[in-house]
């Protein structure tokens, strides 16, 4: 699913290829942003913004494997699409590997390079969604206290309340009590969704006594 | 006559004088025989003959016994003394030529009626009537007789023809030294003085013997030796000579036949011939073979233009001209050129020739050789034509070693053609239709397929084997259409290119595919070099300007490792290289295509860094400002 303010970045030092690709993506109906080498995109492209990248290999100073990398150590790694001119197997191979989502050849087919771009897209996207996920869900468990996180990772750990009040030298009702808080500031309402919640927060059980 | 004595000492004389005179007379009568027109010595012969008769007469008459047997010897003696006569005058007129004629017929006429009247006469011209045999003793016992008598009537004319006789032979004789010159001097004091003493002496004497004066016999065989001692010397001086001179001529003929030997093996191995141009008389001589091979017949005659007529057509200018210029002062003619011999291929010729002037500086002649060089025009060519087409293998694998680059730059707008196309595809499905983008598209497809035709252009251009074609270059424009060739390439390999373009420079005359070649093998070379440096140093510089006396420099410096000192010549030579998949042959093409177009090229290091190929080019000795 691609949303309206998707935007597919498109690198190459060609310019008639940069405007042919241009007005492809956008008789499409995708929008589409053009640069004219890796160190211009570097400087003046937003990261923020969600989309993919479509670059050419060869392209002098930076080229594409090398932008791939320097995007791949930024957070969120933004999904790159490769056009070639050259029948490269090596580079694509390195590409590949380091995570392209697909590795085209020039000329390339309209359906091919469309079908790519929104692969790519879907998957910034949905990387964002986890992104977003994870950061709502970290949110939540900074409203807990201290002792509501202990709680929390008890029962995660699937222990009966009676046997946290025994583990945390608190009587049960108290349990409860904390129980009932925790489900309401992190807005669960039942063990299971909790338990995932702590599972997609990346808590890990208390240690085994 | 003493019968007594062994043998007598007149005999024993007079024998040899006449056998003396004899062989003389024979071998002056096989000489003669031999010189038809010269009666020189056929006259001497007789003479010779004559006097050996005479010998005899005078030993009869020495020995005569009576006075009628005297008488009667005398007068058969004039036979003798008519051909002596007629032969001495003879012989000293064809032997010296330098006495009066008149003279001589005088003297024969009046000898002749002389002895005309002898015959007439009774007993004889010199005696009415002889009275009395008177005998001389002589030393050794022996006796010799001589006659007293009435002198004839005529006797006096006897005399008057052996004066006359004497008269001529002395002019002739004395004319002849005159005349002066060694050789003449000689002859006359030899030949000359032997024969005047003879006369002098036999008609002498007889004169006096026919006034009475003298009482002896007839004197003329004996001093007749003289002239055998004489003609005798001549004779072996003679002999001497011929001998020597038949040993030179044989020594001159044997060095002749040497020497046209050696002549005609030199023609018929290298297929030359030898010409003589008598400026003058305008008139060629040539051997048959040269005849041969400019396909001139055996008669004809040559003259300069007809020379020219062999000619192909568009040589005979060229040879017109040096011929001009060498008669001018040059003196010296060098030239090659085309005959065309009907019925047979076209036959390279090359001549030489060197001009005779005379003391005035005109040119009188012009002798000169011309080879047959055929075979060696057609290897030249052979060569011309291995070298183009190892210039094309060269050219062509180099542009395999870009086929990645070149087929990017295919790519490019093969690219964008298709994705503006499609992208109007897709734009005419939309509702309302935006003509205008659509029109905008196709305005780009156009220009973008030029481009690809461009690309396309340039490289069939490198790719065909055609012949040279020589036209004006910009050295600006060659270095940005190689750069274009090979972007691809350097981006690929990171390379960096810094252009220093001299603007204005003047243009160069050649063929510009392979100059591109060159150029295209340098960069890759320069690519090649700095292939295991840090991306950052990998940079070439190229750089244009004028070179000193009308040329003009391309330097390709690299950022490499540079190229060894001892190494910097050896580059050049085929099948040296550092490329673990090269054959080496790039640089060595290189050079000889430089060359071919009157260049240089060269390789030195950096001081800083890496190697640098600097390439001179002769510029065009026109007008260099105007643009091809």
């Amino acid at each position: 699913m691609c949303g309206p303010e998707d935007t597919v970045f498109l690198v190459d030092d060609d310019p008639a290829v940069l405007k042919a690709l241009e007005r492809l993506l956008r008789s499409a109906g995708l929008h589409a942003m053009a640069f004219g080498s890796a160190q211009e995109f570097l400087e003046r492209h937003d990261p923020e913004a969600p989309g993919c990248v479509v670059l050419d290999l060869s392209m002098p100073e930076l080229n594409g494997l090398d932008l791939q990398r320097i995007l791949a150590e930024r957070e969120p790694a933004r999904p790159a699409v490769f056009l070639s001119g050259q029948g490269d197997i090596p580079a694509s191979v390195r590409a590949m590997k380091q995570g392209a989502v697909d590795f085209l050849t020039k000329p390339v087919n309209d359906d091919d390079l469309l079908n790519a771009v929104r692969h790519a897209l879907a998957r910034d996207r949905a990387t964002r969604t986890q992104d977003a996920d994870k950061a709502e869900v970290r949110r939540r468990l900074a409203t807990l206290t201290p002792r509501e996180r202990e709680v929390l990772s008890h029962v995660a750990a699937g222990r009966l309340n009676k046997q946290i009040a025994a583990d945390l030298g608190t009587v049960e009702k108290t349990v409860k009590v904390h129980r009932a808080r925790i489900m309401r500031k992190l807005q669960v309402r039942s063990l299971a969704e909790l338990i995932r919640l702590a599972d997609r927060a990346g808590l890990s059980a208390p240690p085994e006594d | 006559m003493a019968d007594t004595h062994p043998i007598s000492w007149i005999t024993v004389i007079w024998s040899m004088v006449a056998s003396a005179c004899l062989t003389l007379a024979g071998v002056y009568f096989i000489i003669g025989l031999k010189q038809k027109g010269r009666p020189a010595s056929l006259l001497f012969s007789l003479l010779a003959l004559t006097m050996a008769a005479f010998a005899g007469f005078e030993y009869a008459m020495m020995r005569a016994d009576s006075a009628r047997e005297f008488g009667e010897l005398q007068y058969w003696i004039h036979i003798p003394v008519f051909t002596g006569t007629l032969a001495v005058i003879g012989f000293t007129q064809a032997h010296f030529g330098t006495g009066r004629v008149w003279l001589a017929y005088a003297a024969c006429g009046l000898r002749g009626l002389a002895d005309a009247l002898n015959f007439l006469s009774s007993p004889n011209l010199n005696y009415a009537e002889i009275t009395a045999l008177r005998h001389i003793p002589l030393p050794g016992g022996e006796t010799i007789a001589a006659a007293e008598g009435v002198r004839g009537p005529w006797a006096a004319i006897d005399d008057w023809a052996l004066l006359l006789t004497v008269a001529y032979l002395a002019d002739a004789v004395v004319s002849l030294w005159r005349r002066g010159g060694r050789d003449n001097r000689r002859r006359a004091a030899l030949v000359g003085s032997g024969i005047l003493c003879f006369i002098l002496i036999a008609a002498g004497s007889a004169i006096l013997i026919h006034a009475g004066i003298l009482h002896m016999p007839y004197l003329i065989s004996l001093p007749f030796l003289l002239v055998l001692l004489v003609m005798s010397y001549e004779l072996s001086s003679d002999v001497l000579q011929a001998a020597r001179l038949a040993r030179q001529l044989e020594i001159s003929e044997a060095e002749l036949r040497e020497s046209q030997e050696r002549m005609r093996l030199a023609a018929g191995a290298a297929e030359l011939s030898l010409w003589l141009w008598d400026i003058v008389k305008d008139e060629i001589w040539t051997m048959e073979q040269g005849r041969a091979l400019y396909g001139i017949s055996k008669d004809e005659r040559i003259d300069f233009a007809r020379f020219m007529e062999t000619l192909h057509m568009e040589d005979r200018e060229a040879v017109r001209e040096s011929v001009v210029q060498a008669l001018q002062g040059g003196g010296d003619y060098e030239g090659e050129y085309r005959v065309c011999l009907p019925g047979v291929r076209t036959r390279w010729l090359a001549a030489r020739g060197r001009i005779e002037f005379d003391g005035s500086g005109e040119p009188l002649r012009m002798r000169g050789v011309s080879i047959d060089i055929t075979r060696r025009k057609l290897a030249e060519r052979e060569v011309q034509k291995q070298r183009h087409e190892l210039a094309h293998l060269s050219r062509v694998t180099l542009l395999g070693e870009l086929s990645g680059s070149l087929a990017h730059e295919l790519n490019q707008p093969l690219t964008s053609i298709l994705a503006n196309a499609q992208a109007a595809q897709r734009f005419l499905d939309r509702e309302p239709v935006d003509i205008g983008e659509v029109r905008e598209i196709l305005g780009d497809i156009v220009e973008e397929d030029k481009r690809a035709g461009e690309v396309i252009r340039r490289l069939s251009l490198l790719f065909r084997k055609g012949e040279l074609q020589h036209g004006a270059i910009d050295v600006n424009m060659l270095v940005e259409d190689v750069l274009k060739l090979v972007r691809s390439d350097l981006v690929n390999q990171g390379v960096g290119v810094v252009t220093t373009l001299s603007p204005a420079l003047p243009m160069v005359s050649g063929d510009r595919v392979q100059l591109q070649q060159v150029l295209l093998n340098l960069v890759v070379n320069a690519c090649d070099a700095m292939a295991g440096m840090d991306r950052t140093e990998r940079e070439i510089r190229i750089e244009t300007g004028t070179a000193a006396a009308n040329g003009i420099r391309l330097t390709v410096a690299d950022g490499g490792r540079g190229i060894p000192a001892e190494d910097l010549e050896r580059v050049f030579e085929p099948f040296v290289t550092t490329k673990s998949q090269g054959l080496g042959l790039g640089l060595s093409v290189c050079r000889t295509i430089v060359s071919a177009h009157g260049g240089t090229i060269r390789a030195a290091n950096n001081p800083e860094r890496g190697a640098c190929f600097s390439l001179i080019l002769p510029t065009l000795p026109e007008r260099a400002d105007v643009r091809a």
